[in-house]
């Protein structure tokens, strides 16, 4: 085995772990996964000319779907754990199914990583979303193992079609 | 003659209210016609169309309708459906374009409206078309404050008188600075509601510390924001107000503290508290030295549809309402408000925000008990504060003693009542103009 199908295996191991802490609600574990000084970036989809396609997702500095930082995923989680967050209390029954990974190089050892994902939401007795999309995570290495430096997160959605975005994509 | 008025569903001394407004497929057909044909709607802001040619893709209602701004800089609502057919002459959500063309037959307009080309036209139509009578459909524009607002309707009243006094409470927020403001965004979701909830749900300060109690909490902890209870809310001198279906809450300032708006965390306390002093005497000559010092719009509605400063409660059905998010910013503010108060907004409203997401299900059951043979039986109980609201001294409209009422949602629904039982505008009633408008601040700018 190359040592790059190596890093893909490995890669691909920590996506389905972190499918897993997001499906069975283990968030404290999940949100360790990210850097201190993580940007979790979700941008908004817009309806442009092909020829356009640079306007398609909109950058930094405009309005986004979700702009955060370490401070304030750890807020979210914490809200969740309240007992009172009532968009997720009863909670979401959720699947992530992560796959087309494609990891590159950069620079300082850290890597680039894309994958795909579709993910089901159930919620309450009849609501149900499906969510597609991809994400591309810059991740470094810290304690022996992998964590995510950014995440850029991108919905294949202009007008999101579910009530709210309660769940972690 | 004069017959019954059709709607009567509320009474205004019980707050009782029945519910089939929220589910009726009859009576939102009736909406669409009587209040989003009829009404003043807010449609964008001039910032999302800052150049010559641009043109932003927005809603009056369910109709599809493109904000240009043309070769003279003159801004229009356009409905956004070709002459011929019917088939949308715009498929994207912003650009900058002279002219649309249809993809069906090629039929194009410029961005005034004006039919510039008709494909073979000579020989297709024996030179008989009269494309003058073929533009796009146009509604009337105007403008307030940078925010763009249309209507459907003739003989509908002009904007200024629209808004009337609740733009002495607006003001305080949308019109403080001579460089006006920057609208970001929209995000769009669909919320399984009917739209009058969203719109409702502005003036009711009851539900927050129940509804909004873990995200309150954790900003508490995690950025160092005020605790929020039941007991402030009550002993809260901040009021409600209303003007003309537009339903405003406010806060009373004593001590110049500046705007605690979303996002504002210990870090950045002091820097929001420096613009607002350097700001002041700007604020001070544009709004006059009592709305300057005391005065600070809070949750508010601009009827029918405007939910919270510039977002819509788009109707899509009597249970759909397709949101549409954007938040302002004061354009000179400096890059880092900006960015706090952008970051802070999707936080806490927006398809993802804390506090946004915790409303919806609510939102949904109050919409839903409406379909059901037997809650559709049972009526509302609006009764919060019935009695105590009036007149006061130093603020225009009609004002609740306290920051916990429902009167300004009675009144919504009354507004409501009074659109759908009017014939035309003629019918319907305008609080008259009352505030004194100190500085100089207008509606343009």
């Amino acid at each position: 085995m190359t040592s790059r199908q190596a890093l893909w295996l490995e890669l691909m191991e920590f996506y389905i772990r972190e499918a897993w802490l997001l499906d069975e609600r283990r968030l404290r574990e999940w949100v360790d996964l990210f850097t201190e000084d993580v940007l979790y970036f979700m941008p908004r989809r817009k309806n442009v000319p092909r020829r356009e396609a640079h306007r398609e997702v909109t950058p930094l500095g405009d309005l986004a779907l979700l702009e955060e930082d370490k401070r304030y995923l750890e807020m979210r989680v914490a809200r969740l754990d309240s007992g009172m967050a009532w968009a997720e209390d009863p909670p979401s029954r959720t699947r992530h199914l992560i796959g087309n990974l494609l990891v590159e190089p950069h620079e300082g050892g850290e890597v680039l990583a894309k994958t795909a994902f579709i993910v089901y939401r159930s919620h309450h007795e009849t609501d149900q979303q499906i969510f597609a999309g991809s994400r591309e995570d810059l991740l470094r290495r810290a304690d022996g193992g992998w964590k995510i430096a950014r995440r850029t997160i991108l919905l294949d959605a202009n007008v999101l079609l579910d009530k709210n975005l309660s769940i972690f994509l | 003659m004069s017959s019954a008025p059709k709607y009567s569903i509320i009474d205004p001394a019980t707050g009782k209210i029945d519910r089939r407004i929220y589910s009726e497929q009859a009576v939102y057909d009736e909406e669409m016609e009587k209040i989003f044909a009829r009404a003043w709607l807010m449609i964008g802001h001039e910032s999302l169309v800052p150049r010559v040619d641009d043109y932003f893709h927005t809603y009056m209602g369910e109709d599809p309708v493109i904000l240009t701004r043309d070769r003279q800089s003159r801004l229009h609502a356009l409905l956004n459906m070709c002459r011929h057919r019917g088939n949308r002459v715009v498929r994207c959500d912003d650009g900058n374009a002279g002219r649309f063309m249809c993809t069906y037959h090629g039929w194009a307009y410029s961005n005034d409206g004006a039919l510039v080309h008709v494909p073979g036209e000579s020989a297709a139509y024996y030179d008989g078309l009269d494309r003058s009578q073929l533009g796009l459909v146009e509604a009337r524009l105007d403008t307030y404050a940078g925010m763009v607002f249309a209507t459907w309707a003739g003989d509908a009243p002009s904007l200024e008188a629209y808004l009337g006094d609740a733009r002495w409470y607006l003001d305080t927020f949308f019109n403080r600075r001579d460089s006006g403001m920057q609208a970001l965004g929209p995000m769009k979701w669909m919320e399984p509601v009917n739209w009058k909830t969203t719109v409702d749900n502005c003036s009711d300060n009851y539900h927050v510390p129940t509804t909004h109690l873990s995200s309150a909490s954790v900003q508490t902890r995690y950025l160092g924001r005020p605790r929020l209870s039941h007991r402030d809310q009550f002993e809260s001198s901040n009021k409600h107000v209303f003007v003309n279906g537009h339903a405003l809450t406010f806060r009373e300032v004593s001590d110049d503290t500046f705007r605690y708006t979303h996002g504002v965390s210990t870090e950045t306390l002091k820097l929001f508290q420096e613009y607002h002093e350097a700001t002041l005497p700007e604020v001070e000559r544009r709004l006059g030295a009592f709305r300057a010092h005391r005065v600070q719009l809070g949750n508010h509605s601009i009827f029918p549809n405007g939910v919270l400063g510039l977002r819509l409660a788009l109707p899509r059905g009597p249970l759909r309402t397709e949101f549409w998010h954007f938040v302002l910013v004061e354009r000179d503010a400096p890059e880092e408000i900006k960015r706090v108060i952008r970051i802070g907004s999707q936080a806490n409203n927006g398809a993802a925000g804390m506090f946004e997401q915790d409303d919806i299900d609510n939102w949904r059951q109050v919409t839903s008990a409406s379909q059901s043979r037997v809650g559709r039986r049972t009526p509302q109980d609006l009764s919060m504060g019935v009695g105590h609201s009036g007149t006061h001294p130093d603020y225009p409209g009609l004002v609740s003693e306290r920051y916990i009422s429902e009167s300004n949602q009675r009144r919504f629904y009354l507004r409501w009542q009074e659109f759908m039982n009017a014939g035309s505008w003629a019918d319907i009633s305008l609080d008259p103009i009352t505030a004194k408008f100190e500085g100089t601040a207008t509606m343009r700018a």
